[in-house]
């Protein structure tokens, strides 16, 4: 995760519902979320938060057919080209023979390419810091914060009063 | 919202019956154009009896699946399955006619019902204890009655639930209790009804994938036809809490079983190819050569299809593209059974046929002789316009069965444990 470099103004909540209508609130409101923290999936938050659908599974797509092209051609050269064995009294280009092999790799292919396609988009890397707004937020709370750029902290303090936050902090990050 | 009672349209109801007259004039057609055996006749009737009567038993069992399994998605709209199973009584009946002929040898489907065949092929006679008239029509009907009562019990728990079903969920666990009975029964009896009913019109080969393979055919059948039931109940105005999420789940079952279905067709070519077992390559030998089309196309219509289309995620929740699917998916299986079926009995019907037609013959010498292997007749190596014109028929009774039964409930159950959480369903 990289570093922000922003100071934001963020809530607690004690309850993934509060959470979901806060940030309902704040869309409505068209103050701009900098982000929501969660010890967990929020069923529904995607949709709230208005969050584009993720472009991965294409990249995944791609990377399938890369295997299935690896592995059918290249056992198509290995056994027709580079050195033809018979196996079991089937003829060299013996296609049934590779459909599992090529159904394998190309499930290696795409989970491996999607894994570590969004880790190098997330940046999630050995040694990488991950700086945490609230250390709670890992265990029981959940956080909206704000950028104090895009919503003042007067703003930001009557509006987490609204929706029920149990208290308000800055940081930055 | 909930108590809503189906009142279909007039003009619906005529269009499904004009669907039953094309199907019982395709019916006559057959019937009459027909060689003396009627082999044509019963094919196509062994054909879609099976595979209708497997579609009920598939939905019945899917709904025992998500009881057991503590599913409560599907609850909104699951009295569709249960009336879906409710066609069952037709299978019944129509199995019946077609196990009356077996006893009494109004037609050649079978090879084994052959008496003297019985006697002297050696390979039918050793299965004998098993393919044998009294267990066809005993065991193959007595399975139809057995999952007709394990469908009925379903169905009367959840309209009983609705008028006096209370916090003590008693309903329900009787529910939970012939669902989670049924599943055993059910994969044995399927197994089992798919051998005698299928398997056997090519009574020399054995493939141990084939029950396996014939059932998830139907299957993914049965999700196309809720789909497709689903969508157009919603579009009379009928089933508001059935959502795009539903659709988005029972779009994946379409996928994922699909996959399945190409997984087992796959490996009951591979593995009798790859064990070098060639007493059962005829299977695929009078397939290939006589029947390419059906062959290589049964892979494009229900695998390469479906999957590329339904790979995204957007096309599992878009009307557009489920339609196109689901009817795909549909006729595709009903294709799949087609080759599955037509060759045994066509070879069965030259066997012993001292009244096989000039049809059903040139079929098979065609593909023996391998000159003139590509000439394809219709309603034997491929389906002809009657035989779609049957389907229709079948799919009228299906569907007119299914929403019979429908209108007599409620749509949605009332008391079900699992109704909010379906009714708020969110993938």
């Amino acid at each position: 995760m990289r570093k922000y470099n922003v100071d934001v103004v963020y809530g607690i909540y004690d309850d993934e519902e509060k959470l979901l209508h806060a940030v309902r609130q704040a869309k409505s409101k068209h103050l701009e979320i900098f982000d929501v923290y969660s010890p967990f999936p929020v069923h529904g938050m995607d949709n709230a938060l208005g969050l584009s659908e993720s472009r991965l599974h294409i990249a995944g797509f791609v990377y399938g057919a890369i295997g299935t092209l690896v592995a059918f051609l290249g056992m198509t050269w290995i056994f027709t080209r580079d050195w033809p064995i018979i196996f079991g009294g089937k003829p060299y280009w013996a296609v049934p023979s590779f459909i599992p092999i090529t159904f394998e790799l190309t499930v290696l292919f795409s989970a491996w390419g999607m894994t570590l396609t969004f880790y190098t988009i997330c940046g999630l890397w050995p040694g990488v810091e991950n700086p945490q707004l609230d250390l709670r937020t890992t265990d029981d709370k959940f956080c909206l914060a704000f950028n104090t750029k895009d919503v003042s902290i007067s703003d930001a303090n009557s509006f987490f009063s609204e929706s029920g936050a149990e208290e308000v902090n800055t940081k930055s990050i | 919202m909930n108590s809503e009672h189906i009142q279909l349209p007039n003009k619906d109801k005529i269009i499904l019956s004009i669907l039953g007259i094309i199907g019982l004039i395709s019916l006559l057609y057959i019937g009459a154009n027909d060689d003396l055996g009627h082999t044509r006749l019963w094919t196509n009737l062994l054909h879609n009896s099976v595979y209708f009567t497997l579609v009920a038993l598939m939905a019945i069992f899917f709904l025992c699946v998500n009881v057991t399994a503590y599913a409560g998605w599907d609850v909104v709209f699951r009295r569709v399955w249960g009336s879906m199973s409710y066609f069952l009584i037709v299978g019944l009946l129509l199995m019946g006619i077609i196990a009356l002929g077996v006893y009494f040898g109004w037609h050649n489907l079978y090879h084994w019902a052959d008496q003297h065949t019985a006697e002297t092929d050696t390979i039918i006679k050793g299965k004998s204890g098993f393919l044998n008239k009294n267990f066809y029509t005993i065991g193959g009907l007595g399975f139809i009655v057995l999952w007709f009562f394990f469908a009925k019990k379903m169905r009367d728990y959840t309209i009983a639930e609705d008028d006096h079903g209370d916090g003590r969920w008693a309903h329900y666990k009787s529910m939970k209790f012939y669902a989670a009975l049924f599943l055993p029964i059910a994969g044995f009896t399927s197994a089992a009804a798919v051998w005698l009913w299928i398997m056997s019109v090519d009574p020399h080969w054995y493939s141990t994938m084939f029950a396996w393979y014939a059932t998830a055919s139907c299957f993914v059948s049965m999700i196309a036809l809720t789909i497709l039931i689903l969508i157009y109940l919603k579009s009379r105005g009928y089933y508001h809490g059935v959502t795009s999420e539903h659709f988005h789940d029972l779009g994946k079952y379409m996928f994922a079983f699909t996959i399945f279905w190409t997984y087992l067709w796959f490996d009951q070519y591979m593995l009798i190819w790859y064990g070098n077992i060639g007493e059962e390559t005829i299977y695929f030998q009078t397939r290939i050569q006589e029947y390419p089309i059906l062959f290589y196309g049964n892979l494009v219509i229900n695998f390469v299809l479906p999957f590329l289309i339904l790979m995204r995620n957007d096309t599992k929740r878009k009307y557009g593209t489920l339609i196109i699917v689901g009817i795909l998916v549909f006729v595709g299986h009903w294709i799949d059974l087609f080759q599955m079926i037509k060759p045994g009995t066509l070879h069965t019907a030259m066997e012993l046929g001292d009244h096989a037609s000039a049809a059903a013959t040139h079929g098979h010498e065609a593909g023996t002789h391998g000159a003139h292997g590509h000439e394809f007749k219709m309603g034997f190596t491929i389906p002809g316009i009657p035989e779609i014109g049957l389907m229709l028929g079948f799919v009228a009774l299906f569907v007119a069965t299914t929403l019979h039964f429908l209108s007599k409930a409620s749509l949605t159950p009332k008391q079900d444990p699992f109704l909010q959480e379906s009714l708020h369903h969110h993938v």
